[in-house]
């Protein structure tokens, strides 16, 4: 979908000599010990000059509230836990009341503005009554609406949490065709849904590079396991055979290597390969399986699944200095592991008695944690490039589907990616195609 | 079966030959149905010679192809493993040893072996799985005279499962070693 949108992003610095201060106003901390949760309110669209708000500008507002209800450390309040109604006279802060609105515990309340094509959004701190947040976008047209309003949000995450990665990425996953699976990519929210590859077979286990260029994953067909590389600038992918059996969980390390699974020694070891995709030696090389590597953004550390004390537990890898830790201990069937960017979590996946379950470690205190409840089968967990956001594939409405949750555990929302099984989510740091 | 076909109904002409137009007038009212009739009808006039480049041609691709089925009928069993394991029953070992006995004999034919898991692991983990049930079976094979470049190993892990339910007597028939006609 080609947007015919330009998107002025003006920071509007009002006559009344507001600032944007953010340092200085409320700041939400997701990583802190226990989420706080700050309430949001978002008012009714306004027009210009007392006329009606525009169609565009209340569709707006309608997808900022669908946004916001990703963002766990947000809750969206609603207008009748405000005593008076709507508190605002326009959409500056001297036409809002805000003393109602401190009353009922609202922090943030939002205003939108509209005419024509023109949308203006704002976001101010109830208490101090400052402005956090505020844009202007012109010339957007229904089908871009979306997109802006997953701008604002990213701005509003980026402005309470320093952190944006969520609505910055662009996901990439497996999804059954006709005949076997393809990849695909959308934004974390799911639009933007574009088939990349028509290799035929089974297109299984995608990872982007660190610079959101290239997707590294296995084709597999009669003609058995291929490395598949897909370029974002040529939109083209190659694929490419091993010596031995299988080429399986390729995975980009953070300085552009790919590390995966061959069995060039007749059982699957993890290998790193260079530029002309030769392999060096082995990464923790063991009798058994081992596959899944996932690395932290120093690429020092390495988490992958192994066999070699029996059933498949979660390993690490120290780089440095050669050793090897075994990361679970409960459960007799822990896979797919992904390491958080700054290496201190491990997410994973543990058959447990009703299917597969997301589970956390922390590796610095040593706890563990179940993050999903299905029902069904919960696999393939990803952190995003935050650390904060965790995608996995659940069968637990039927068919299997994307879904998102937080490294607390939060509600899990499903991302949608329109008819068909989807699974293996892997989050990119670049924007989404267009 | 064509030539088998072919060689009976050369049987029936030579009798029709020898008892005349009569006796085949009995032969067919005997006969069940007007199928057949028709078919001595029809090949009456000039059979044998349309017959005899249909059998040259039986030797060469047709009887590649009917060899090709007898052999893949052969091999069509499958093997099947415990949860997370690849490790042979005494069962499949003899199920691969009949497969060895087929494969010295169609000794023309390559084949695949591919190995398949059951929806409950992980898709990665179980591709590795996959290849080492695939790899189970071709080291039998192996050992029981069978080289290596005669056999081909794909791992599907959990892609293509042959039963889609969820209950265990499906995943009991998904954790399987299939064999299949390469060339």
């Amino acid at each position: 979908m080609k947007l015919k949108i330009w998107i002025l992003t003006l920071l509007l610095v009002l006559a009344s000599g507001e600032s944007v201060r953010a340092a200085e106003t409320l700041s939400v901390d997701i990583f802190g010990p226990g989420q706080t949760r700050v309430n949001i309110l978002v008012l009714p669209a306004r027009g210009v000059g007392g006329q009606a708000a525009s169609a565009v500008a209340r569709s707006f507002g309608e997808y900022v509230q669908g946004d916001i209800g990703f963002l766990p450390f947000l809750r969206l309040a609603y207008l009748t836990e405000v005593l008076g109604g709507d508190p605002s006279k326009g959409l500056k802060s001297d036409e809002i009341d805000f003393k109602p609105l401190q009353l009922s515990r609202i922090d943030l309340v939002m205003t939108i503005g509209g005419s024509g094509a023109n949308i203006e959004a704002r976001v101010y701190e109830t208490f101090t009554r400052k402005l956090l947040v505020g844009k202007a976008y012109s010339q957007v047209d229904q089908s871009g609406v979306p997109r802006v309003a997953d701008r604002f949000c990213a701005q509003l995450m980026r402005v309470l949490t320093g952190k944006s990665g969520f609505f910055d990425s662009t996901l990439a996953f497996s999804k059954k065709v006709s005949g076997g699976k393809e990849l695909f990519t959308a934004s974390a929210l799911g639009r933007d849904l574009h088939q990349v590859t028509h290799d035929g077979g089974f297109n299984v286990s995608p990872s982007w590079s660190k610079d959101g260029r290239q997707l590294a994953y296995t084709n597999i067909s009669d003609l058995g396991h291929r490395l598949g590389i897909w370029d974002r600038g040529s939109r083209v992918s190659r694929l490419r055979r091993f010596p031995g059996n299988i080429a399986i969980s390729p995975t980009f390390t953070p300085d552009g290597q790919i590390a995966i699974s061959l069995s060039l020694n007749g059982h699957p070891d993890i290998y790193l390969l260079n530029s002309d995709f030769k392999a060096s030696q082995p990464l923790a090389p063991s009798w058994a399986i081992s596959v899944s590597p996932s690395f932290d953004l120093s690429g020092r550390k390495m988490v992958f699944c192994s066999g070699r004390l029996g059933g498949p537990q979660i390993f690490m890898l120290d780089r440095n200095s050669g050793a090897v830790n075994r990361v679970t201990y409960d459960g007799t069937y822990n896979t797919r592991p992904s390491l958080s960017p700054d290496g201190r979590f491990v997410v994973f996946a543990r058959l447990t008695d009703g299917g597969h379950r997301i589970f956390i470690r922390d590796l610095v205190v040593n706890q563990e944690r179940q993050i999903t409840f299905g029902p069904g089968s919960d696999e393939d967990p990803s952190f995003d490039p935050d650390g904060y956001f965790v995608s996995f594939a659940s069968s637990r409405n039927g068919g299997t589907k994307i879904y998102v949750t937080t490294r607390y555990g939060d509600p899990a929302r499903l991302i949608p990616t329109g008819p068909g099984d989807a699974m293996a989510p892997a989050w990119g740091v670049a924007t989404a195609l267009d | 079966m064509n030539a088998k076909r072919i060689l009976s109904l050369m049987l029936m002409l030579g009798m029709l030959v020898a008892f005349g137009a009569g006796c085949a007038k009995k032969t067919a009212d005997s006969m069940p149905a007007g199928a057949t009739k028709v078919e001595i009808s029809d090949k009456d006039t000039d059979w044998q010679k349309p017959a005899a480049p249909e059998s040259r041609s039986l030797t060469e691709d047709e009887i590649r192809a009917q060899q090709r089925e007898l052999a893949q009928r052969e091999l069509g069993n499958m093997i099947f493993f415990a949860f997370d394991s690849f490790e042979l029953t005494p069962e499949s070992r003899n199920v691969l040893t009949s497969k060895a006995e087929t494969l010295k004999k169609y000794s023309l034919f390559n084949i695949v072996i591919e190995g398949h898991c059951d929806e409950r692991g992980t898709s990665e983990y179980n591709l590795a799985l996959g290849e080492r049930r695939a790899k189970a079976s071709q080291q039998f094979l192996n050992q029981l005279g069978i080289t290596n470049e005669r056999m081909t190993i794909v791992s599907y892990g959990k892609e293509r499962p042959l039963d889609p339910g969820h209950t265990e007597e499906a995943w009991s028939k998904n954790r399987r070693d299939e064999f299949k006609i390469q060339n």
